[in-house]
């Protein structure tokens, strides 16, 4: 009885080993790694990869992200230990490149399609100076102010149209006893990067007003960069009692809790606040610019992928970075990730109404813009303050009552024509 | 083999018994020696030698010799950060060598007595010791928190409106309510310790103060006091060192910037924020610098433990 069993199966592992070597050559299966710095964003990334998996089946894609904070660093590390992953996010301009120039991630001036998905614009923060690329832009990110329907019509207010207009709603909200903005500074970050850098495009200009500094062609200290610091001054009585102490998490928080009734907030936080804000009405309007100005939108670059130089699986990584350029993939990261918008030419409609309202905001502005000090502000030499620090401790000082906008000016233009060669001579 | 047959047949040479006895001594030692050498001072002379060098990322590679030292010196932007954290460090140390171990005595002898419901009140004390710094951290900024924190709250409904701050916005406030907090979560230890010594103290000593007609507060100070200072002495190097290496309640408090406007920076964030993470944004650690912080943190602490180590020799050679 055992004989004949022993048989059967020998025979059995004989025909599927012999079946297996007569079949079609099949290609090799690889499984690539993608670092990121999105951990929230796992289920969404699992889709977007099943989808790839679907199409290319031999190749399978983990997503492995690491907590945003550390991301940078781990990244450099894993790469100089030749642990990296096949595949990584790439931060924007100087923190991407440095990683470009040193190496470790894979030129992609031979992808094809590269230069026709995407714009001059949407490709330079992730290219050379000669414009040879090395990741795919993947998504940008916008800005706006959340604010609450049901708080604004309690109070017979209309979606402001220029930035007095916001500022009377606002004394209107207050003196109905309501917390106009929800807006804090314990983080320091996002009264930087949500208010501050949200009113910038419009009070410079946009694309060509930022050029004009980064040429050295205005002054940090100019009137149209006064006039933020004041647009900080006027936000002042409008902010929670306790600002000083209120982070990001406790500003969302008492926006959607209702007990203030605007948030100065990026796109990226739509599924938060559904999830928290829903004994309520609530939208989106982007903040609009003084009288006499045009309104341009803070529409920043986030993410792209570019393909580690050291990869085995090199190939098939770059199969993958060619798929990140194809409708599929843009209606997919466009509507799995609300908030997050592709960057290619061509923008699928998005499924979710408050993503098309921050996609609209672009349509209706002057122009969109990346986040000012993105561009080689941030680039100082360790020794020096960055445009990013020097803007951050400024803006709190205003707020705190600490400087005014003129003071908070000038040192601002101090701390970056201390290191920015263009713009030496505004010293 | 037993100890007598050894002598008997001494050898001259390697294998004697006085070889063999210091033999057997290092072989016992060796383990911990290489467990030792390999995970605390490689990693400590490493770091030494990191200072030297200077490079984006983990791996510095371009040898400057002291050159970070002579920057985080004279460079205005290091110096001013430097003198920032060690100026934070000494105030965060102070509060608790102040605040935490005079409590912390006052709590022991108090403890020491006999009353209804002493053990309730040594485990309470005890209580918040066992509780992880993140979750202390976390509970104290949702307790000050200006706009639901039961603080503010009590405050403001016992008409004290002007008196609710936000606490750990003002620059003034931060890190003394964040060292406080943290003096009420170690308030354990020292009592613990203070307590283990007021225990030791024989009773005959006290026993006869008091019949000699010594008051509770002469007691104290005349016959307790002076025969726990050894105790004083080690709560005072262990608060020193655990405060000038703390990070963790500031991280979970103020976060790795030492926020408001680095007015609660300490040398542990400090040296994280250059040496491991980066500046927010960018992100670029320049572990050079982060190892030159580390360097100093470590000489300042090897002073203090030594300076210690010094008087209490002198102090028990004085009493021998």
């Amino acid at each position: 009885m055992q004989k004949k069993l022993f048989v059967v199966l020998s025979i059995l592992i004989l025909a599927s080993l012999v079946l297996t070597a007569c079949g079609t050559p099949a290609p090799k299966d690889v499984t690539l790694t993608l670092g990121s710095w999105r951990t929230d964003d796992v289920a969404a990334w699992e889709a977007i990869t099943t989808a790839f998996h679907a199409k290319y089946p031999n190749i399978t894609v983990k997503f492995d992200p690491t907590n945003p904070p550390d991301y940078n660093a781990t990244l450099r590390s894993q790469l100089e230990t030749g642990t990296g992953p096949d595949l990584f996010f790439v931060r924007s301009f100087g923190v991407g490149r440095e990683l470009f120039d040193a190496g470790y991630i894979a030129s992609l001036k031979d992808l094809p399609g590269i230069n026709d998905t995407f714009s001059a614009g949407a490709r330079a923060p992730w290219a050379t100076d000669s414009g040879e690329p090395y990741a795919v832009p993947i998504a940008a990110v916008s800005h706006g102010i959340f604010y609450n329907k049901d708080l604004f019509a309690a109070n017979g207010i209309e979606v402001p149209t220029s930035w007095e207009d916001l500022m009377a709603a606002s004394q209107k909200l207050l003196d109905a006893g309501v917390t106009p903005f929800a807006n804090g500074t314990k983080d320091a970050w996002d009264i930087n990067e949500v208010v501050m850098m949200q009113l910038l495009p419009s009070d410079v200009g946009g694309y060509d007003g930022r050029m004009a500094y980064l040429n050295g062609d205005r002054c940090f200290n100019d009137p149209e960069i006064v006039a933020a610091f004041q647009q900080m001054a006027d936000l002042k009585p409008y902010l929670p009692a306790g600002f000083e102490a209120t982070s990001y998490a406790d500003a969302e928080q008492l926006f959607a809790q209702g007990k203030a009734a605007m948030f100065f907030d990026g796109s990226w936080s739509i599924g938060q606040i559904k999830k928290d804000a829903t004994a309520f009405q609530w939208g989106v309007f982007y903040p609009p610019a003084l009288k006499g100005k045009d309104t341009y939108v803070s529409f920043h670059v986030d993410a792209a992928i570019g393909a580690n130089a050291a990869s085995k699986n090199l190939d098939a990584a770059k199969t993958f970075l060619a798929w990140l350029e194809t409708p599929e993939f843009a209606a997919l990261i466009g509507n799995n990730l609300p908030g997050f918008f592709p960057m290619t030419n061509e923008i699928p409609s998005l499924t979710d109404p408050i993503a098309n309202d921050f996609m609209n905001f672009n349509k209706q502005a002057k122009g969109v813009d990346i986040r000012f000090v993105w561009e080689k502000l941030m680039d100082a030499p360790t020794d020096k303050v960055n445009a990013y620090t020097s803007l951050n401790n400024n803006v709190i000082s205003v707020l705190k009552g600490e400087k005014t906008p003129e003071e908070a000016a000038n040192a601002f233009n101090a701390d970056v024509a201390d290191w920015y060669g263009p713009a030496s001579k505004c010293k | 083999m037993s100890q007598a047959n050894l002598s008997k047949n001494q050898k001259p040479g390697l294998l004697n018994t006085e070889n063999q006895r210091t033999l057997t001594w290092v072989l016992f030692l060796l383990p911990a020696l290489l467990v030792y050498l390999v995970f605390m001072a490689g990693p400590l002379f490493d770091s030494l030698r990191l200072s030297l060098y200077t490079g984006k990322g983990y791996n510095p590679t371009e040898f400057i010799g002291f050159q970070n030292y002579i920057d985080l010196f004279t460079v205005p932007l290091w110096r001013e950060k430097f003198f920032n954290a060690v100026t934070n460090t000494c105030i965060f140390f102070a509060i608790h060598m102040i605040v935490q171990n005079s409590l912390g005595l006052l709590f022991a002898n108090l403890l020491s007595s006999d009353f209804k419901g002493r053990n309730f009140f040594r485990t309470l004390i005890f209580t918040p010791t066992t509780l992880s710094v993140l979750v202390v951290g976390f509970l104290w900024t949702l307790i000050l928190n200006p706009n639901w924190g039961a603080v503010n709250q009590v405050l403001v409904g016992i008409g004290l409106e002007q008196w609710a701050l936000p606490w750990l916005g003002r620059e003034n406030l931060a890190l003394p309510i964040i060292a406080l907090t943290s003096v009420w979560q170690w308030i354990g230890m020292p009592t613990v310790m203070f307590l283990a010594g007021l225990t030791g103290i024989s009773e005959e000593l006290l026993e006869a103060a008091s019949i000699d007609g010594a008051s509770e507060w002469e007691i104290f100070w005349k016959i307790k006091f002076p025969l726990i200072q050894p105790v004083l002495g080690i709560i005072a190097i262990l608060t020193f060192v655990d405060n000038f290496n703390a990070f963790d309640v500031i991280y979970a408090m103020a976060g790795a910037k030492g926020e408001p406007a680095y007015s609660t920076d300490l040398l542990a964030t400090l040296f994280y924020r250059t040496g491991i993470a980066g500046e927010h944004p960018t992100g670029i650690p320049n572990m050079g610098m982060g190892a030159t912080i580390a360097t100093i943190t470590f000489i300042i602490l090897m002073s203090g433990v030594l300076l210690w180590l010094y008087l209490s020799r002198r102090n028990a050679d004085e009493t021998k």
